[in-house]
């Protein structure tokens, strides 16, 4: 394997990428009870983390890191480089989107329950999101897997305050579901570890670094490496939200503001969909289709299970954590169909977390409005909310995979690519998800209409809320024309 | 062979039986403490002083898991326990003498399984696996087997420390940095949740977490609201 041979290793960035959103964050907690300073030092986390990528592209790869001692902790490869871009540009998006909700989330929500739960400060909030968005960074850029585990922890730790933003019983249980399922996961995930260093006890240099491990992984015990695997998956594939450990999901997804919702499905997902990538790419060639198969039952059960719950689903915002949970699902069995469809899952994932982000933003607009999650008290929608009722169509269309979604490529792509029985199933299943979506999307979006009226005052604040689920949504459409009409799908489908 | 190691690993075979039966919460919590301070010393008492090895990095790491796992965290939980002022678990929804009884049968199983493992140069002692094992096991049935928030999280950590356990019985070094950060994170962890844990006594007016079980996907069998909210 060469993959350690070209990285993005240029520490100073790196370490400014992960220490300055944690300054931000300290700043805008220091600023409290100053409320255009929180919001602005928020801003400047998020676009400092965005030029700072920007800044470690142009910088370019190095030629032999593996050299570096820096390089051994913290580097970037390609995959860990895609999913920095991507968490960067959704997090610079959702702190935009925050600091306009903000504002009127704090007015709305006094009105829609005037003795109800107060709201988090806003300045623990800030704090929050930018250690997140920091402790993010740092599971994508370790090259060693006690690091990855000690910082996919403390992602859960820094996000963990966040589901509590209405602080109500509600929220206090789903945070607690969320601290004690995701952290007994992760530790199945720390004995996983365990196991690999010993498994890896016969090589030259035992340590638990990526690059030596991955250059000498034919040599690694296959009897402790399947072990560890096996514990592997459990964790991460709990924090993944992969369907028997997925329980925790819906709850935090559904209880937390669409903000952090987003940012949960959109950003976090995919930091543990990198863990589980890098240790399935450990795996020695005896083995591969023992690790393969494991991820492809995994995704089949998350998707069946998915398919399940969203077609009774009351709820919406519970209907998009488990399209969540399907979409991850998705990604395990392109990673258990094994070599060659890896950039295929890349792809999906990225579809996945633009048009989630967008999806759970206008959620919120619609909970700001409505002041329930239900789908039956929601109705109307197009005659009160116009502009997001336009957006959740849109995004319904593009998740569900719909032509011009670039989640309908590699959809289409798994379905003709795989084995006629998987292939056959996961179209089944992805049908009953989609119905069960639509039914749900148009009972609100149509019907009659609620207590609601345009003039209402939650109503107005959110329709004011369109212009980055807007953005995102604009994105992914052209990213998904481009991908419909680029050359080598062309190609591609000229052959099939 | 009986030495050192196997006085401690045997002792702390003992605390997790003692933990599982043990009702007073302080009681299990000044017993976590002493599973934290025999686990510190084992790396210390498995090492043979060998010249080669990094000495300073080993005693580093012990003091700082002896610190952590020996006084803050206990003292975080002490507190945590006044502050949302709960004594004891009352009602198990798995007995005392019950949970006692499937730990003992957990413990054969851990024997029989640990001593079937593929043999490493590096385990120490026989004794290592089937004790991790049985202290990870005891971690489980506290999570799973008690009502109150509180008790779940000393659970967790008993479950750490059987990692743990395994880790300095098999010589297994993730590095310093490694081992600190994962310190942090357990201290860390800790520390929110006896924030949650004081949130949801204020709230509920208990902190059985049993009774948390609003959220789920058909709404029909939620129990009403009106019940002992607050």
């Amino acid at each position: 394997m060469t993959q350690g041979s070209f990285l993005f290793a240029d520490f100073p960035i790196i370490a400014a990428l992960i220490l300055l959103p944690l300054l931000a964050g300290l700043m805008a907690f220091c600023a409290r009870g100053r409320h255009r300073l929180v919001r602005f030092t928020l801003l400047l986390g998020a676009v400092t983390h965005t030029l700072l990528t920007g800044m470690l592209f142009f910088a370019g790869k190095d030629q032999d890191p593996i050299y570096k001692v820096t390089s051994q902790w913290l580097a970037f490869d390609d995959v860990g480089g895609i999913f920095l871009a991507l968490t960067s540009l959704l997090f610079l998006a959702v702190a935009i989107h925050t600091v306009f909700w903000l504002p009127p989330e704090e007015k709305v929500s006094s009105r829609h329950d005037p003795s109800g739960a107060p709201l988090m400060r806003d300045h623990t909030f800030s704090a929050c999101l930018l250690a997140f968005l920091s402790m993010m960074t740092l599971v994508l850029a370790s090259r060693n897997f006690g690091l990855l585990w000690v910082a996919v922890e403390a992602t859960t730790l820094a996000s963990a305050p966040l589901i509590c933003f209405h602080k109500g019983a509600h929220s206090l249980e789903a945070m607690w579901k969320y601290l004690l399922i995701c952290s007994v996961g992760i530790a199945l995930a720390l004995f996983g570890t365990l196991l690999l260093t010993l498994a890896a006890q016969n090589l030259p240099s035992s340590s638990l670094g990526m690059d030596s491990l991955s250059f000498h992984m034919e040599r690694l015990h296959p009897g402790w490496f399947k072990a560890a695997f096996i514990f592997i998956l459990a964790g991460y594939g709990t924090k993944m939200g992969l369907a028997p450990f997925h329980t925790w999901l819906p709850d935090a997804h559904s209880e937390a503001p669409g903000t952090v919702s987003a940012l949960l499905s959109g950003s976090l997902l995919n930091c543990s969909f990198v863990a589980i990538y890098r240790f399935l790419n450990l795996s020695p060639s005896a083995l591969r289709p023992f690790c393969d198969g494991l991820m492809l039952v995994l995704g089949l059960i998350s998707l069946a299970v998915a398919a399940f719950f969203i077609i009774r689903q009351t709820d919406y915002k519970r209907m998009l954590a488990y399209s969540s949970v399907e979409h991850m699902g998705i990604a395990a069995i392109f990673l258990g169909l094994g070599m060659g469809s890896e950039p295929l899952a890349i792809l999906h994932l990225c579809g996945h977390s633009f048009i989630k982000v967008a999806l759970f933003l206008v959620a919120g607009n619609i909970l700001m409005a409505y002041g329930t999650r239900s789908i039956s008290e929601v109705g109307g929608m197009l005659g009160t909310v116009p502009r997001n009722t336009v957006l959740w169509l849109i995004g319904l269309m593009l998740i569900g995979g719909m032509p011009p979604s670039p989640l309908f490529v590699t959809e289409f792509l798994l379905v003709s690519s795989a084995p006629l029985w998987l292939g056959v199933t996961v179209l089944v299943l992805l049908f009953a998800v989609f119905c069960g979506m639509v039914s749900g999307f148009l009972k609100m979006a149509m019907g009659k209409g609620g207590v609601l009226k345009t003039t209402d005052f939650s109503a107005r604040q959110a329709e004011r809320l369109w212009f980055i689920p807007a953005l995102l949504l604009l994105t992914a459409l052209l990213a998904g024309s481009y991908l419909l009409f680029s050359y080598e799908l062309m190609n591609f489908w000229m052959k099939s | 062979m009986t030495g050192f190691p196997e006085i401690i690993l045997a002792a702390i075979l003992a605390t997790d039986l003692i933990l599982v039966s043990a009702s007073r919460l302080l009681h299990c919590i000044r017993i976590v403490a002493i599973q934290g301070f025999l686990l510190g010393i084992l790396p210390l008492v498995l090492w043979q002083w060998d010249e080669s090895l990094p000495h300073a990095e080993l005693l580093v790491v012990s003091a700082v898991n002896i610190a952590v796992k020996c006084f803050l965290l206990p003292y975080l939980l002490r507190r945590t326990m006044h502050s949302a002022n709960v004594k004891r678990e009352l009602e198990p929804l798995v007995g005392y003498s019950i949970s006692l009884l499937i730990l003992l049968c957990g413990m054969v199983c851990a024997f029989i399984f640990g001593s079937n493992l593929p043999v490493t140069n590096f385990s120490v002692s026989p004794l290592v696996s089937p004790v991790a094992f049985t202290t990870m096991g005891a971690g489980i049935l506290m999570i799973v087997g008690r009502r109150k928030a509180i008790t779940q999280v000393i659970g967790f950590l008993v479950f750490e420390n059987g990692i743990g356990i395994f880790g300095a019985g098999m010589m297994l070094q993730y590095g310093l940095i490694v081992e600190l950060g994962i310190l942090l994170d357990v201290f860390v962890l800790v520390f929110i949740m006896g924030i949650a844990v004081f949130r949801i006594s204020r709230e509920f007016d208990h902190i059985d977490s049993d009774r948390l079980n609003r959220l789920g996907d058909f709404p029909a069998e939620v129990t009403p609201r009106t019940g002992d909210d607050k």
